[in-house]
């Protein structure tokens, strides 16, 4: 890669580690989903349905999902605060190509993001999640996560360029945050006995990676979960990524 | 032999409506220190903007040193060196980094790009505001530091869009200084557009008047002064309110 996308990546990356805010939020908040659902409904964990991992491992995803969401929804914080400063337009005015001008930031985010989602991952072993494959696992929930990461950063930050508005990166996180609660976060489907909430999660993506995170967690969920996850996440970075680059196009500078 | 800058029939009209630029055509040859006048709102930025890319054109063809510029986005950016009308720094970060950077993203390596950043902190008088943070710089240094910026990578072309605003009388001496001695030592070729027509009769020699996005006059700037008034000598300032006074309508005026 050429030097001015290795400064960009490591400028937005340092301006994380400078401002983190945005990311340890998001993790406070993953950290106290665990604590207080844990704590508040663990009791049901002794339930058949949660398996051998207990409670714990059945909503651990969930922490992982809002870690993510925590960080997307500063994502960009360094493109915004660059594009309210005017120093974008320095940045674009220079041989860099323009694409990673987009990329570096939201990579850095994403980055930031995954470096969260280990320690997360760390903890939840400390207490007790269980991780079926070991390793694997690890590296499945965190391949998940990086594409989702990147689907939210990427249309958050494409929404930003297009509007001109660092607000509008919160537009993506609270249009997607009742999808969350919109699948069978709480309690396995076969608990679940509202019909309405049931058909919805099918069609409700986040439920591919809860699930799918499940199968790799404690195996409550099939693998199939996990392989449509990965299909459904690819394709939603692509389309998220180009969405991103071609936002570039359009910038308001 | 084409012009360093060279600018044929350019349009642009702003999706709120505004036509800002009406057919611009423009020659600037390589060397030549031009100034583009014209009143507030006239289209000066804008055309600006379009030569260095920061925005699209709607029609026309512009080229510089013999290249497209949209087609060449990197090579270009190597040749021209830009100081927007707006300040572009990262107030969070310090003057000599942000230089440093700004060095390092043209392709210098680390120990070439603390050299060049001294330099240029001589140069436009910034020495012991190079640990500060650029927010705290007073008005007129954060306009030199914005001007230095756009020096890193000694550009054969700079585009200056009202550079010496908000700098104080020794700042501006200073400035005209190190960009009077580029244009005649290097030779660079230098866009300024300004509304301090003592400095573009000082320094400039070719110019051209925007008035509504249309040219009025193209030419050296003694012509100008010739064409409004072919008996007495008149400053630039002068000549420029007579001759504007004479074509604007009250519709050019506003803004
Ligand atoms: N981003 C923009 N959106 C809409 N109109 C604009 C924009 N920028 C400039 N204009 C309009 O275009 C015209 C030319 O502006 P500008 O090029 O900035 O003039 P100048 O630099 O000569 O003062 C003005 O009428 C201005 O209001
Ligand atoms: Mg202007």
């Amino acid at each position: 890669m050429n030097t001015a996308n290795i400064l960009l990546i490591e400028r937005g990356l340092v301006k994380l580690i400078k401002n983190p805010s945005a990311p340890i939020m998001g993790f406070g908040m993953s950290l106290f989903f665990l604590l207080v659902y844990n704590a508040g409904i663990g009791g049901i964990g002794s339930m058949e349905a949660f398996g051998a991992g207990g409670y714990l491992s059945f909503v651990f995803p969930i922490t992982i999902i809002s870690l993510a969401m925590g960080s997307s929804a500063g994502a960009g914080q360094t493109l915004n605060a660059d594009m309210q400063s005017g120093y974008f337009k320095r940045l674009y005015l220079s041989p860099a190509p323009r694409w990673i001008l987009v990329v570096a930031p939201m990579l850095a985010d994403t980055i930031s993001s995954m470096a969260f989602t280990i320690l997360l991952i760390a903890i939840g072993a400390t207490f007790g999640v269980s991780f079926q494959f070991g390793l694997l696992s690890v590296l499945g929930i965190l391949l998940l996560s990086f594409l989702w990461s990147l689907t939210l950063c990427g249309f958050s930050a494409g929404i930003m360029l297009r509007t001109g508005q660092y607000q509008s990166a919160a537009i993506v996180t609270n249009a997607v945050f009742p999808l969350l609660f919109l699948s069978t976060t709480f309690l396995p489907r076969e608990l679940i006995t509202a019909k309405w909430l049931l058909a919805i999660s099918w069609g409700n993506p986040v439920t591919y990676i809860l699930e799918g995170n499940r199968f790799l967690l404690a195996g409550t969920s099939s693998a199939s979960f996990f392989y449509i996850g990965l299909l459904i996440f690819s394709i939603t970075s692509v389309v998220s990524v180009t969405f991103a680059l071609r936002s570039a196009k359009k910038i308001k500078v | 032999m084409i012009a360093e800058i060279q600018i044929q029939e350019l349009f642009k009209k702003y999706p709120k409506g505004t036509e800002a630029l009406k057919g611009v055509s423009l020659e600037i040859q390589k060397g030549q220190f031009f100034t583009l006048l014209g009143p507030n709102g006239a289209g000066k930025s804008t055309l600006v903007q379009i030569l260095t890319t920061l925005i699209n054109k709607d029609s026309g063809s512009f080229s510089i040193a013999g290249l497209n510029p949209e087609a060449n986005q990197s090579r270009i950016q190597k040749m021209i060196g830009v100081a927007s009308q707006d300040n572009e720094i990262d107030p969070t970060e310090k003057v000599e980094n942000l230089l440093v950077f700004q060095c390092r993203l043209f392709g210098l390596t680390k120990p070439e790009a603390s050299k060049r950043a001294n330099e240029l902190t001589q140069l436009f008088e910034l020495d012991k505001e190079r640990s500060k943070k650029a927010g705290a710089l007073s008005g007129g240094n954060k306009r030199r530091l914005h001007c230095a910026l756009a020096l890193v990578h000694r550009p054969r072309i700079l585009f200056l869009d009202e550079p010496t605003v908000g700098m104080d009388p020794v700042a501006r001496a200073n400035f005209w200084e190190v960009i009077t001695q580029l244009n005649t030592q290097e030779p660079v070729t230098v866009f300024l557009t300004t509304q301090y027509l003592d400095e573009a009769d000082k320094h400039a020699t070719e110019m051209a008047l925007i008035i509504a996005g249309e040219i009025k006059y193209s030419g050296t700037i003694i012509g100008f002064k010739k064409m409004v008034n072919p008996n007495g000598v008149m400053s630039l300032d002068d000549s420029y309110l007579q001759f504007v006074k004479t074509v604007s309508n009250p519709e050019t005026s506003k803004n």
